[in-house]
C-alpha cells in the first residue's frame, strides 16, 4: 500500500475554532499525526458553542467532532509551569507547531518561537493570527467573516439592486487560512529538509483571504474600479442566473456562455423565439430572459431540470443545500460521505478528503476523539 | 524580484525553497493559474501552457500569471515537457489530457515520480463528471452558494469566482503536499480534486448539522444572530462576531444599560430577543465611521471590521508595512495584486510574460539540445 505524503510529520496543534482545526484535518487527511492540544481551564471554543443534549456535551458536538477526525487529545494548561513544560518536551518530538491565538498570546504564554527552538531547533511554527504578528492592526481581533470584510471580498458581492455587500455565509476566512496554513506548513518541510532549518511562518488569515480576490486588485490599481454587484449574473455571459424550481427553497443555477448554449437554453425554456438573439441583446433584455426561464423553471424538478440541460450541453446545477448535499447522486457515487462510529454520537456523514490521492488513497480512519483522550498515551 | 532577475541571481534561487521544482500548467483557466500562481512565486519553475483565448481577463492574468513563462507548443512537446516536470496541473473536462496524448496514468507509469493535479467541477468519475461548469455552476453544487445571501431571495454567489479559486486553492496545497511525499518516497500520485467536494466538506457547522439531523439550514443574510453579523455605518457596512466571552465587552462598548439584562446577557435567553437587541447595536453602529468602529473594536477587544474595498486596501497601512503586494507591469500599466502567501519563506514577485514568449527557452532548458530540435 502507497504510503500517505505526510506520514511521519508530527504537529502540535494548538489550534481553536475554525480556522486552525480545519488545516489540521486537511494535514492529518494527508498523512500526518496532529495531536491537538487543549486546556483544561479553557477548551476549544467549539467544542460547547451550540447547546447538545447530552451528559459530556464537550466531547458530542457536531460542530467539534466534523473537524475533529484522525486527531489526538491532549490536554495541557500551558498558563501552568508544569503545563508548558510538558508542552516542551512534547514539542522536542514534533515537526511543526501550528496556533491560531491573537497575535500577542504565544508569547504570554511563554512559549513563542525562540523557546520552542531551544526544544527543537529545526521546529516549524506556523502561526495563523487573523491579521499576522506585525504590523498597525496585529491587535485586531477577527473570525472569519471579519477576515472576509476586512480582505474586500464581501464587498464584491451583492444583489446589486440595493447596494448591499454580503458575507458568505460561511466563516469563509476560516477554511481558506486553513487552506494556505496546510500549503505553508508543507512548503517548511520542503525548505527544512534542504536546509536542515526550521521557520517561523506568520500567516495573517486577512491576506490570504485577500488572495482570493486578486483580479479585484488588479482592476483597481490599474483603473481605480470599485466593486459591481452582479448578483448571480456574470459580467460578460448572458443569460446566467439561479432560477426557482419545484420544492421549497429549490434553486437551478444556469449559464450560457455562447450563442449556441442560449439557443439550447431557449429551446429547453420555451423561449425559442428569442434564440436568435446575440450576445449584446441577451444582455440589453436580461431580465426579460431571466423571466421566461423562471416561467418555466419553477415547475421543474431540480434534478431532472438539471440532467435535462446537461445532457444539452448547458452548464447547470442544482443549487444544494445544506441538506441535500449529503444525498446528491454524484457524491454518493463518489463515495464523498463516510459515517464513521463516535461513543457519544450517532454517525452522521463525514466528507472524504477532498485531495484524492488516487493511488496513496486517503481514507478517514478515527472519529474525533473525547476530550483528554490520548493524555496517557502521548505524556 | 521576476523569474529572469531571479535567474540571474542564482544565490537568491537557492533561498526559494521551490527551486529546482518544475511546473507544468495546462489548461489555463483561473483554478489552475491559481494554484500554480504561488508554485511560481515561492521559486518553482512554472510553465504555463496557454488555455483557450480569454480564459483569463486581463487583470486576472495580472494577478495569477506573474514570475511564470508562458509557451506555445506542441501535444507532442507537452508530452516531453510533461515527463521533464515534476508537477503538473491542469483544468481541463476529465480525458482532456488524454485526448491530447498526455494520459495521467501513462505518464505516471513512464515517470513515477511525477505529480499530476487535476481539477475540475465535479472530479474524474461519477455521473457528473463530464458535466459543463462554470463557476456559478460549480459553486452550486457545493453547498456554500445556498447558505448565502438572505432567505427571502435567491441563494447569491460569492464575487470573483469563488469556486475556481478555492478549487485551485486547494490545488495549491494538494499539489505541494503529494510533491513533498514524491521527494521522500520516489512516488508521485494523480489527484482528482472536484470544487464540489472542496466546497462540501467546509460547511462550516452547517453541513455536520444538517447531515446529523437532516434539516437544511437556511440562509441568514448578513446576519447570523445580533452578536454576529454586518450593520450599516455611516460610510458603509461594518461587522461584529462576538462569542459569548465577549459579548459583555461589547455590551459594555455600547453603553446601554438595558443590555445588562438577563434577557440579552444570557445567551439562551437572548435568542429570544435577538431583532430588539439587533436593533439596539445597529443603533449603535448607524452613525460611526468604520474606522471609528474598527478602532474601538481593538481598543476594547471585541472583534469588530469593516467591509472594505480591493480600492480601499491598496493604502492599508498594515498591508503596506508588511509589503503584501506585489507589483506587476501589464500592457494596462503597473498594476498592484496580492503577493506572498505568507511570511517566513521567501517570495520573488514575477513578472507578466506574454503568450509564448517562452517557448524555446523553456524547450532549451527542460529538454536540452534535442528536445529544441
Amino acid at each position: 500500500m502507497k504510503r500517505l505524503p505526510l506520514e511521519g510529520v508530527r504537529i502540535a496543534d494548538l489550534t481553536m475554532m475554525w480556522a486552525g482545526p480545519y488545516a489540521t484535518r486537511v494535514l492529518a487527511e494527508m498523512g500526518a499525526e496532529i495531536v491537538k492540544i487543549e486546556s483544561p481551564r479553557a477548551w476549544d471554543n467549539v467544542r460547547t458553542l451550540l447547546p447538545v443534549e447530552h451528559p459530556e456535551p464537550w466531547n458530542a458536538s457536531v460542530y467539534f467532532n466534523d473537524y475533529a477526525r484522525d486527531k489526538k487529545s491532549l490536554t495541557l494548561d500551558l498558563a501552568q509551569p508544569r503545563g508548558r513544560e510538558l508542552f516542551l518536551q512534547f514539542v522536542a518530538k514534533c515537526d511543526v507547531v501550528i496556533e491560531n491565538y491573537r497575535a500577542e498570546v504565544l508569547d504570554k504564554l511563554g512559549v513563542g518561537y525562540e523557546v520552542l527552538r531551544k526544544a527543537r531547533p529545526d521546529v516549524i511554527l506556523v502561526s495563523m493570527a487573523g491579521f499576522g504578528k506585525t504590523g498597525p492592526e496585529r491587535d485586531l481581533v477577527g473570525f472569519g467573516p471579519i477576515v472576509e470584510m476586512m480582505a474586500g471580498q464581501s464587498s464584491l458581492a451583492g444583489y446589486g439592486d440595493d447596494g448591499i455587500p454580503y458575507k458568505t455565509g460561511i466563516s469563509y476566512g476560516d477554511p481558506v487560512g486553513g487552506l494556505a496554513a496546510v500549503g505553508a506548513v508543507v512548503l517548511a518541510l520542503i525548505q527544512r529538509r534542504r536546509t536542515k532549518r526550521g521557520v517561523w511562518i506568520d500567516l495573517a488569515q486577512r491576506e490570504t483571504m485577500a488572495q482570493m480576490a486578486g483580479e479585484a486588485f488588479a482592476a483597481a490599481s490599474l483603473r481605480g474600479e470599485k466593486p459591481i454587484h452582479y448578483g448571480n449574473r456574470h459580467p460578460h455571459w448572458a443569460p446566467q442566473g439561479v432560477y426557482p424550481v419545484a420544492g421549497e427553497d429549490q434553486w437551478l443555477a444556469i449559464s450560457a456562455r455562447d450563442d449556441a448554449e442560449w439557443r439550447a437554453l431557449a429551446g429547453a425554456s420555451g423561449a425559442s423565439e428569442l434564440a436568435a438573439l446575440p450576445l449584446a441583446e441577451r444582455r440589453a433584455r436580461h431580465d426579460e430572459l431571466d423571466a421566461r426561464i423562471r416561467a418555466w423553471s419553477h415547475q421543474q424538478d431540480p434534478q431532472a431540470a438539471m440532467e435535462a440541460l446537461q445532457a444539452l450541453g448547458i452548464p447547470a446545477a442544482r443549487v444544494l443545500n445544506s441538506n441535500d448535499i449529503h444525498w446528491d447522486p454524484h457524491l454518493l457515487a463518489r463515495e464523498s460521505w463516510n459515517f464513521l462510529p463516535h461513543p457519544c454520537m450517532q454517525p452522521w456523514p463525514q466528507p472524504a478528503s477532498a485531495w484524492r490521492l488516487r493511488e496513496a488513497n486517503p481514507q478517514l480512519r478515527n472519529s474525533a476523539p473525547l476530550f483528554g483522550q490520548h493524555n496517557r498515551e502521548i505524556l | 524580484m521576476c523569474v529572469a532577475e531571479a535567474c540571474e541571481n542564482p544565490s537568491r534561487m537557492s533561498e526559494l525553497p521551490l527551486a529546482g521544482m518544475r511546473v507544468l500548467e495546462i489548461g489555463g483557466g483561473v483554478a489552475a493559474a491559481f494554484a500554480t500562481r504561488f508554485l511560481a512565486g515561492y521559486g518553482a519553475d512554472v510553465v504555463r501552457s496557454e488555455g483557450a483565448h480569454g480564459a483569463l481577463t486581463g487583470d486576472e492574468e495580472a494577478a495569477l500569471l506573474g514570475g511564470k513563462r508562458r509557451i506555445a507548443a506542441s501535444d507532442a512537446q507537452l508530452r516531453a515537457l510533461a515527463l521533464a516536470a515534476d508537477a503538473l496541473v491542469e483544468d481541463g473536462m476529465p480525458g482532456a489530457l488524454a485526448a491530447r496524448g498526455l494520459d495521467p496514468l501513462a505518464l505516471r507509469a513512464a515517470k513515477p515520480a511525477l505529480v499530476i493535479t487535476s481539477l475540475t467541477a465535479f472530479g474524474q468519475h461519477g455521473p457528473y463528471a463530464n458535466y459543463e461548469a462554470t463557476n456559478l455552476v460549480a459553486h452550486a453544487a457545493g453547498g456554500i452558494h445556498s447558505l448565502t445571501g438572505v432567505r427571502t431571495r435567491p441563494p447569491l454567489q460569492n464575487g470573483a469566482n469563488q469556486a475556481l479559486k478555492l478549487l485551485g486553492m486547494n490545488g495549491f496545497g494538494a499539489t505541494l503536499t503529494a510533491y513533498y511525499g514524491a521527494q521522500l518516497q520516489g512516488e508521485g500520485d494523480w489527484l482528482d480534486i472536484s470544487a464540489q467536494e472542496c466546497a462540501a466538506g467546509m460547511l462550516e457547522l452547517y453541513g455536520p448539522k444538517s447531515g446529523l439531523d437532516g434539516v437544511p439550514c437556511p440562509r441568514l443574510g448578513n446576519r447570523t444572530n445580533a452578536v454576529w453579523g454586518l450593520y450599516p455605518a455611516s460610510d458603509g457596512y461594518a461587522g461584529v462576531c462576538t462569542l459569548h466571552r465577549q459579548v459583555p465587552a461589547l455590551f459594555a462598548l455600547i453603553g446601554d444599560p438595558a443590555l445588562q439584562e438577563p434577557k440579552f446577557m444570557d445567551p439562551l435567553e437572548r435568542i429570544k430577543d435577538d431583532r430588539e437587541l439587533g436593533d439596539k447595536v445597529q443603533a449603535w453602529f448607524a452613525p460611526r465611521s468604520k474606522a471609528e468602529l474598527v478602532e474601538l473594536g481593538a481598543k476594547h477587544k471585541v472583534p469588530i471590521g469593516a467591509v472594505m474595498t480591493p480600492l480601499d486596501l491598496l493604502s492599508n497601512a498594515s498591508l503596506n508595512e508588511r509589503g503584501f503586494f506585489d507589483e506587476v507591469e501589464t500592457p494596462g500599466g503597473r498594476a498592484r495584486v496580492p503577493g506572498r502567501m505568507f511570511l517566513g519563506i521567501d517570495w520573488r514577485a514575477g513578472a507578466l510574460a506574454t503568450p509564448g514568449a517562452d517557448t524555446a527557452a523553456v524547450i532549451r532548458d527542460w529538454l536540452g539540445a534535442g528536445g529544441a530540435r
